[in-house]
């Protein structure tokens, strides 16, 4: 009986997660084997050859090196932006809330939106922020839209703005559940700040932060809103992985090709967390090492 | 206490038999809403609604000027009929998308979709244009249209008589200039000191380019010319290809689908780099110019001539005024190409038959003369109607539209076959590599390259 009663309660989740992931997932397979097309029609079975070509095509390998770059990079500076700004904030001062109100700010807006936002800030001619750079005396100020060597860092600045926040949150959930007594402790034996920052603050907060960082990558590694907004899908220096996606389904139409890239995606993103995953546990298993 | 135990015992198998009945239930009444919600989705064929000829109909068409114009035409039609009809309005950027998502359905929210010209091979290969082939030429003089926009808009393959689609906007592109900046004698003056002609507007690309420069002073917020340069859809494509063919250059052979030779040429990488020396005489971020940034950057006045199409044109003489003038794009010697653009009207094979013919009888009524006269009132509403082009009437109308008539006998259009897209989507990114600061030739190369691929890959190589 209570055999029974303990399948009622995980049928309805099984039954939400084979409907709307297990069934999606399946169906993205068997279409990266066909030459479907998003308008529907007649379709065939073309075996390996999408991925074949996902293979052999230097956009996708292109859009892969953009992607793990944009990644990389806007990751690692959120995570030590997020982190500085937590260690400022981590102390009792007035005005706090106010202030840690005002940062979370750009993590709570739209994507979509702040990127149409920012291509206003950022455009060459009327741009706030090159009319000021201009003000300030920068007679020839960069072209962040245009320029081929820019367009990826001015991206990267908006995630960082709009996801600094989120870092900065974890990072203080993590300082706060740091044992006072360390810290007492640490005091008796004289021990020195950049000591005590190494000893105990990074290795205690490392765990939360590499669970940050892992949330933040996958997300990260799905790009699109603000490339979209900013770029656009087909510009050469900015293309994603799921701006490129778009482009192959959306706009070329090519549905069994496209799906061929996305399980391709797919693998990636799933090694890349099971790695990740890993590493935090060996992590965790580290530190509990030490503090036995 | 020992006598509770039993007492307790019961108590929670009963408590578990009623959770059971409850879950059981609750499982149940899941079973039932998804079945209620999810079967309708996956339907496979939606019954279709009952048509009559008094049913109103839907049209898509992006959403600009020529689509209020067209509303205001249909409310006519109503009026005339009684057949209500709907113009639904998309912004240009979702167009496309919405457009061929909607046509994945069994059937399409839409009867008429105004569609680009390049559309055509995708809408009338997979069965999702109704084929007009046999009667269109009964319904429309198509004696009396344009045989360009007619080849371009309507049929498939081009010169094929295969007809997928029915005249609606015709355009193309044209050079807005500052009339006021012209015509200024120390302006004048200063341009003969310097070029030894006398300032007027350009009617070839050398000219063009000359003009540009002389009107490109930075310092003082002034620009010498605005070209359509944008990556999100065709405008890149647009924007060059009229300097390609004037070159001698092509996107490649109609009949082989050969592009090496074509568009790796040394006269198509003079054509990309003299585009790119245009957009150095353009404003910041010239180099990437949408639609909407190319008429924002001459209304606001800071630039000097600005190429792109004739619908956008209405809205530049309705802010600059007597200071703005209109003309046909440049030639190159002998050599004179323009951009075509417009929609034609084409009927979703994806209805009804009975709606699709009130969709047929609607599109013969706008292309009668008497309505086209209404049509070309409308803002931007342009015809391909040769006999009204012709007409002094026309000519005189507008301050562009005599332009408009003279620009329709050069246009010509980018591949309007089934994988369209991609050629477009290749074009863009490398000579949005180029006009980055790439190599010309490889660029150039890299296209030829991926669109030889794309049409292999297409089985439309020979």
């Amino acid at each position: 009986m209570r055999h029974r009663l303990g399948w009622a309660f995980v049928i309805p989740t099984l039954l939400f997660l084979i409907i709307f992931n297990v069934f999606p997932l399946i169906s993205s397979v068997v279409l990266g084997f066909t030459n479907s097309e998003l308008t529907g029609g007649s379709w065939e079975w073309v075996g390996g050859r999408n991925f074949s070509r996902v293979f052999n095509d230097p956009k996708y390998a292109a859009a892969v090196r953009t992607t793990v770059l944009f990644t990389v990079v806007a990751v690692a500076v959120e995570l030590a932006l997020g982190f500085i700004l937590a260690l400022a904030l981590h102390r009792d001062f007035r005005g706090k809330t106010a202030i840690l109100t005002l940062l979370l700010i750009p993590m709570m807006l739209p994507p979509a939106v702040m990127g149409i936002y920012w291509n206003f800030l950022f455009d060459g001619d009327y741009g706030v922020i090159n009319q000021v750079l201009h003000a300030g005396g920068l007679l020839a100020p960069p072209q962040w839209r245009t320029d081929p060597g820019l367009k990826l860092l001015a991206v990267v600045a908006v995630d960082v703005w709009m996801w600094s926040p989120f870092m900065l949150l974890i990072s203080l959930a993590g300082l706060g559940s740091i044992p006072k007594h360390l810290y007492e402790a640490a005091e008796i034996d004289r021990a020195s700040r950049w000591m005590v920052f190494r000893r105990i603050t990074l290795p205690l907060c490392a765990p939360l932060l590499g669970l940050a960082a892992l949330l933040r990558a996958t997300d990260a590694l799905k790009q699109f809103d603000l490339v979209m907004a900013i770029t656009g899908p087909n510009d050469a220096s900015t293309q994603t992985l799921s701006t490129l996606l778009y482009q192959v389904i959306f706009s070329n139409q090519r549905v069994g090709l496209g799906a061929a890239y996305a399980c391709v995606v797919l693998v990636l993103v799933i090694a890349l967390a099971i790695g990740v995953t890993r590493a935090l546990a060996r992590m965790r298993s580290a530190n509990a090492g030490q503090a036995v | 206490m020992r006598g509770c135990v039993p007492v307790r015992e019961r108590f929670h198998a009963r408590l578990a038999d009623q959770w059971e009945y409850h879950m059981s239930r609750f499982v149940l009444s899941l079973a039932i809403i998804f079945s209620t919600v999810l079967t309708p989705a996956f339907a496979v064929e939606p019954t279709p609604a009952k048509a009559t000829a008094t049913e109103p109909l839907t049209i898509w068409w992006a959403q600009w000027a020529p689509a209020d114009g067209l509303q205001q035409i249909a409310d006519v039609y109503a009026k005339e009929t009684g057949t209500k009809i709907t113009v639904h309005q998309i912004p240009w950027g979702s167009f496309q998308d919405q457009v061929f998502l909607n046509f994945g359905n069994a059937t399409t929210s839409f009867d008429i979709v105004v569609g680009d010209s390049q559309w055509l091979g995708r809408g009338a290969t997979r069965g999702l244009y109704v084929d007009l082939t046999s009667w269109l030429p009964g319904a429309i003089d198509l004696a009396g249209i344009k045989p360009q926009a007619l080849s371009n808009l309507c049929e498939y393959p081009s010169g094929s008589k295969h007809y997928f689609a029915a005249p609606c906007e015709t355009d193309a592109v044209g050079l807005a200039y500052r009339a006021d900046w012209f015509t200024d004698p120390a302006e004048q003056a200063a341009f003969l000191a310097r070029f030894h002609r006398p300032l007027a507007v350009p009617k070839t690309w050398t000219e063009f380019a000359q003009v540009a420069e002389f009107f490109h002073r930075p310092a003082q917020n002034r620009y010498g010319n605005a070209q359509l340069t944008g990556r999100g859809y065709d405008a890149m494509a647009m924007g060059f290809q009229q300097v390609l063919w004037s070159y001698g250059g092509s996107w490649g052979d109609a009949a082989t689908y050969a592009v090496h030779g074509h568009l790796d040429t040394p006269e198509a990488v003079k054509a990309l780099e003299f585009f790119r020396t245009l957009t150095t005489f353009g404003p910041k971020g010239a180099t990437n110019l949408d639609y909407g940034q190319v008429l924002d950057v001459f209304t606001n006045g800071s630039t000097a001539m600005s190429c792109t199409y004739f619908a956008f044109f209405p809205t530049i003489a309705k802010q600059l005024g007597p200071k703005v003038g209109f003309a046909v794009m440049p030639a190159n010697g002998e050599r004179h190409a323009i951009s075509l653009g417009g929609q034609g009207f084409s009927v979703s094979a994806k209805i009804p038959v009975p709606r699709q013919e009130a969709a047929k009888k609607f599109i013969a009524w706008f292309n009668t003369p008497a309505v086209q006269r209404q049509w070309i009132t409308k803002e931007a509403g342009f015809t391909a109607n040769t006999a009204i082009l012709a007409s002094a009437e026309f000519r005189a109308a507008s301050p562009y539209n005599a332009a408009f008539a003279d620009s329709l006998d050069h246009v010509r259009d980018f591949w309007n076959v089934p994988v369209y897209n991609e050629l477009l989507a290749s074009a863009v990114k490398h000579l949005g590599e180029a006009l980055d600061g790439a190599d010309a030739q490889a660029s150039l190369r890299a296209i030829a390259d991926e669109h030889e691929a794309i049409f292999e890959d297409a089985g439309l190589k020979k």
